[in-house]
């Protein structure tokens, strides 16, 4: 089992440093919130996810929820974990004011939750997808839905589910077959649903089900679907939770991580229909869905950098307390001190440190886009793949390496290490795989508009490259010509793209995931390159970091520039040749 | 030069600490006069005048300082204390929350705790729990001062000092005692037992702190448990060692099934000898004791209890 | 009834202490900081009793540089209802802050102050029992449970070898021990309403105290460091150093 410490300073100097809280905050004219606020939060929060979520995580792994009689039972000790994150008020975040929320920007919420999903993913997935009902409600719903179900979901008195995916209808949600029936002034809900996160448990009074269906008379594929809300309980004329709808959980799926979070098969309808409410108009259902998805798309991004974390915070412990070889005194040697393990450490504590700064400048501009930046909305639309796409795909290599750091003990499952291994394998599939970011980012996001906000990114990026270097700092420099090579090299291969790919799609396809990766390793090379530039500025004058952060912020960014940009040049190298041997084999030669 | 120590008993007997806080005066150095206020505490005061090093007893028996009440001692040791150079207590609870008043009517700051005596008016004192040691020099005309028992010798009993009676109660009827429910065991508490054997996770669960307890009636040893054992629900709070519980310094502190985590370590660092029995070689717990013993304490204990 | 409550700005419990090079102190800077374990059960306490309809209005008082507003702010989103802080520099001795506790005291008569029973920095273990010896008040240090009747305390202590129930008459001064409760966390809520609640600063010379310095720091060193032992192979060994080598059993 390991235990969770909070990255307070980090995160405070990314949100002061990197996304200019304070400055966001009086754009976006939130009077009473700053950045002094923001640290006390992040503290309160970091001692809830330390103390009450992080010692349940391992219990979700071996304890899973279980299912019968359509109720599952979620394992012991998260219903009072629920409680009080509830009663602690985490809930209410980032909901309006009008119904109860705090109304703080995504940035400080996306701090939060990357605690939150630190300490206990699976359990922080139940509260994320209330987030997506909240938004839909809020975004699309009519001003009775909002009255009686918006005050319960935002205090997290009632959990929300997305209720999306069918067995046939996955990545393409055109395929939607469940039925909505109109019936006086609701509908009858049937049809079968599946991977659905949190669908039940026993933690709340309520659960709120947002469900994707077709009307009769709906055309066909993804114009015709449209968004309903269903109660798992009936709300009586006071609006409390009553009768049980016609909604049962029907089994749970068995996987390969995130234990602790129920995976529902959801059935609605085996018993005449469940009751449900159209959300917004009929026929807009997915549309609807796509005004969320930036947002949930940043959070499993998110996710990513969380277990990455939790991971760097399990193998930098392990490695200090395990004992191999000795020294020329005889004396045992920590395994730290062996240079490939401190190559194992460098890497995840560099990787994380990008994905942190990526995470919280990416959902600051949300902010930004929200306050009606139009800049930021073009930015957040190029970021979001990005951040969703590489970050959990970087995932993947970091918690890898925490395994690897222990050795043998990794793959015994008593460390703990391969929980969080495990744990992080879901992250580049759900909420859009990687394939689908990569053909985003690619095609909606590169192509379609010719480039433009990727060059404005460029043009950010080569801004800071300057800066680099012409600062007086030798080491500053070096990393402004490292960081200026790499957008050399990458802007070439985005020439590429944009000159070669626009006119064939399979193409296009063979470079989305390497122009991906490639943009990944970009942009969290920049961010880390401008905290370095950030943390050197500082040093200069009174600040609340110290030189030992602070200079670690430096070396930090100095060993991403060594280990990570170069991959840079290996991407641009692929994209550049078109992959195009990717259909040299016919389906029968495979 | 004189200095007043502040006697810790129950009336009938002297409190050990006294006996530490003696030795503390004699190393500041001048004719020490020892207070026995009580009630109905001659048995007291006649096992004060035979410590060692005491020149005078001062008894005050009067029904307002049966329970040490610290309203109506801190008076009473103001009024006597006005013309010593040093009051000093021992840091016992009792010392703890009587002798701060005492200093504030004097207008002079109190010295807390001390480990050591560096000059008349220079001593050394833990701070941080112990992570670090302050050395503080008293600028005040009288000294106030309490004495970690644990960091000086006992002094001895073969003294015999005058006692003097004195007449000077005042109950300010404040406060008032209400009822004591002291642990009733056989053992010694811990905060004043010679020996120590104390549990940590490796115990597995409640019960088998019997075990401990075996061992500790043959060797007339209190028994503690480490904040994880705690935590874990095998034993209550009142047995945590450590930096949020109880701060000892026994002549031997036997550590069974303990890791050794830094805030278990705050908590005993200072004892004497320490044992560590833990099957885990590595266990931080090895870098602080003396004798190590890497073995299953389930087949460790029972032989113990068996050949001691 | 009113209750004063007062916090101290420490090293966070689990920051580790470094020693200064220079042996001058402790290094405090960039280390954090955080509200001292026991003032944050002092606040928890306090309210518990508001909750409980027992005191009306909890003023939670902090006595140091600027910087210690934020340990305020900490109680006053546990539940405190406004705060004091009194300007002074870093580290005030123990005398000198329960000087400008009792000018407050006299200001405000409350008719319970709770404050920790120690700072985990100084471990001094005597500004409450200072505050109440100044304002002529009762004392109940060490407590592990407090009731509230007919205008008197009855609190539980803990004491070396078991527990003392005392009766105090209010206005008094109890100081908590680790038992006494296990504090809240912070409500995102109150953490917001903290920062509407009022906050008065006053300085030493608004009250009329005048600071003395009683106490000099001469040095501050390391602990002597325990080495390692030795490692013995059999319960006999075991007995035979305890008796024949240490001759502690």
């Amino acid at each position: 089992m390991s235990t969770y410490t909070p990255p307070l300073q980090d995160a405070a100097f990314v949100l002061d440093q990197l996304v200019g809280f304070d400055q966001l905050c009086s754009d976006l004219q939130l009077e009473e919130v700053n950045s002094e606020l923001a640290n006390v939060v992040i503290e309160e929060s970091g001692k809830l996810a330390a103390d009450v979520l992080a010692p349940l995580n391992s219990v979700g792994d071996e304890k899973h929820p279980k299912v019968s009689d359509g109720q599952v039972q979620e394992t012991e000790g998260f219903a009072d974990a629920y409680q009080q994150f509830v009663e602690n008020g985490w809930a209410t975040l980032t909901g309006p004011e009008d119904f109860g929320g705090q109304a703080l920007p995504n940035v400080l919420s996306t701090a939060v939750n990357e605690q939150l999903h630190s300490a206990n993913m699976s359990f922080a997935l139940c509260p994320m997808l209330s987030q997506g009902a909240v938004e839909a409600l809020i975004a699309h719903g009519s001003d009775e839905l909002k009255a009686q179900y918006l005050p319960q979901l935002i205090s997290g008195e009632w959990t929300g589910t997305m209720n999306l995916t069918e067995p046939n209808a996955g990545s393409d949600l055109a395929a939607v077959a469940s039925k909505a029936i109109p019936e006086g002034d609701h509908y009858k809900i049937s049809g079968q649903k599946i991977f659905i996160t949190w669908g039940d448990h026993q933690m709340t009074s309520n659960i709120v089900h947002l469900v994707l269906a077709r009307l009769p008379d709906a055309p066909a594929g993804v114009k015709g679907i449209s968004l309903f809300i269903v109660p798992k309980y009936m709300l009586d004329d006071q609006g409390q939770p009553a009768e049980q709808n016609d909604v049962s959980c029907i089994s749970l799926e068995h996987k390969m991580g995130i234990h602790g979070s129920p995976t529902c098969v959801m059935s609605f309808g085996d018993n005449g229909g469940a009751i449900g409410y159209l959300v917004g108009e009929a026929n807009k259902g997915l549309s609807y869905m796509f005004t969320m998805m930036n947002h949930a798309r940043q959070t499993v991004g998110l996710q990513g950098l969380s277990i990455s974390e939790r991971a760097y915070q399990q193998a930098l412990q392990y490695s200090q307390e395990r004992f191999q070889g000795t020294d020329r005194d005889g004396g045992k040697i920590a395994i730290i001190n062996h240079p490939d393990v401190r190559r194992m450490l460098m890497a995840m504590k560099s990787g994380n440190e990008a994905m942190r700064a990526l995470a919280f400048t990416a959902a600051a501009e949300i902010d930004r886009a929200h306050s009606g930046n139009s800049n930021s909305k073009v930015r957040v639309e190029l970021l979001t793949p990005i951040v969703k796409g590489w970050m959990t795909e970087l995932a993947q290599e970091l918690t890898s390496l925490n395994i690897q750091v222990h050795g043998g003990m990794g793959f015994v499952e008593e460390t703990g290490a391969a929980q969080h291994y495990r744990d992080a394998r879901i992250l580049p599939i759900y909420e859009g795989t990687t394939g689908i970011q990569a053909l985003d980012l690619i095609g909606r996001k590169t192509l379609f508009d010719k480039g433009a906000a990727l060059q404005q990114l460029q043009a950010d990026i080569q801004a800071t490259a300057e800066l680099l270097s012409n600062s007086e700092n030798e080491k500053l420099r070096q990393l402004g010509a490292q960081l200026d090579s790499a957008l050399l090299i990458s802007s070439k291969a985005s020439q590429w793209i944009l000159a070669n790919t626009a006119t064939d799609k399979q193409l296009m396809g063979n470079v989305s995931f390497d122009n991906l990766m490639m943009m990944g390793y970009l942009t969290g090379g920049w961010l880390l390159a401008q905290s370095a530039l950030k943390a050197v500025e500082l040093q200069a004058e009174d600040n609340n970091y110290g030189d030992d952060f602070l200079n670690a912020k430096l070396g930090t960014a100095l060993f991403y520039a060594q280990h990570y940009l170069p991959r840079i040049s290996q991407h641009a190298e692929t994209i550049c040749s078109g992959l195009d041997q990717t259909f040299a084999l016919d389906i029968e030669q495979l | 030069m004189a200095i007043l120590v502040i006697a810790e008993h129950d009336n009938t007997a002297l409190k050990g600490a006294t006996l530490n806080t003696i030795t503390a005066a004699q190393q500041i150095g001048g004719d020490i006069h020892l207070l026995v206020a009580g009630f109905n505490c001659q048995p007291a005061a006649d096992a004060a005048a035979k410590v060692a090093g005491v020149s005078k007893v001062l008894q005050v028996d009067n029904a307002a300082y049966e329970h040490q009440l610290a309203e109506n001692l801190a008076k009473l040791v103001l009024e006597l204390g006005r013309d010593y150079s040093h009051i000093l207590a021992p840091a016992t609870t009792t010392g703890k929350n009587f002798m701060p008043r005492v200093a504030a009517l004097l207008d002079v700051a109190q010295i807390s705790d001390i480990t050591a005596v560096e000059a008349a008016d220079s001593f050394q004192r833990p701070i941080y729990a112990g992570n670090a040691i302050a050395t503080v020099k008293s600028l005040d005309a009288i000294k106030v001062i309490t004495v970690r028992g644990t960091a000086f010798e006992a002094a001895e009993q073969n003294g015999s000092a005058d006692i003097s009676s004195v007449d000077a109660a005042e109950d300010l009827a404040i406060s008032q005692f209400i009822s004591e429910e002291m642990a009733k065991s056989d053992r010694p508490e811990l905060t004043a037992a010679k020996v120590i054997i104390s549990g940590g996770r490796g115990m597995g669960n409640g019960e088998n702190f019997a075990m401990l307890e075996q061992v500790a009636d043959k060797l007339g040893a209190a028994v503690g448990a480490s904040r994880a054992a705690v935590d874990a629900g095998f034993v209550p709070n009142d047995m945590q060692v450590g930096q949020t519980g109880k701060i000892v310094a026994p002549e031997l502190y036997i550590a069974v099934g303990i890791s050794g985590a830094i805030q278990h370590l705050a908590g005993m660092k200072d004892s004497k000898v320490i044992v560590a029995i833990n099957k885990d070689e590595e266990a931080p717990i090895f870098s602080v004791a003396d004798y190590g013993l890497v073995a299953d304490l389930f087949d460790v204990m029972p032989e113990l209890q068996q050949k001691l | 009834m009113k209750i004063l409550v007062a916090v101290k700005r420490v090293i966070d419990y689990n920051a580790k202490v470094r020693v200064k090079t220079d042996n001058t102190d402790v290094d405090l800077s960039n280390t954090k900081m955080a509200i001292n374990p026991f003032c944050e059960i002092a606040v928890e306490e306090a309210v518990r009793l508001k909750e409980a309809g027992t005191a009306s209005e909890i003023i939670a008082v902090s006595v140091g540089p600027k910087a210690c507003q934020e340990q305020i702010r900490a109680a006053l989103a546990l539940g405190a209802d406004r705060g004091i802080q009194i300007e002074t520099e870093d580290s005030p001795e123990s005398l000198n802050v329960a000087k400008l506790l009792a000018k407050i005291v006299e200001a405000e008569q409350p008719e319970l102050i709770i404050m920790g029973k120690q700072a985990i920095d100084s471990d001094n273990n005597q500004t409450g029992q200072m505050l109440a010896a100044l304002s002529g008040m009762p004392q109940a240090t060490f407590a592990s449970e407090v009731s509230i009747e007919d205008g008197k305390a009855q609190v539980t202590r803990e004491v070396d070898g078991g527990l003392q129930t005392v009766a105090i008459n209010l206005p008094a001064v109890v100081t908590t021990d680790l038992r006494l409760n296990e504090p809240r966390y912070a409500a995102l809520p109150n953490i917001m309403k903290a920062k509407r609640k009022p906050l008065d600063v006053k300085t030493p010379a608004d009250l009329g105290v005048e600071l003395k310095q009683h106490t000099q720091l001469l040095k501050v060193t390391e602990p002597a460091e325990r080495s390692a032992g030795i490692l013995v192979s059999s319960v006999d060994e075991l007995i035979e150093k305890l008796k024949n080598e240490a001759k502690v059993i």
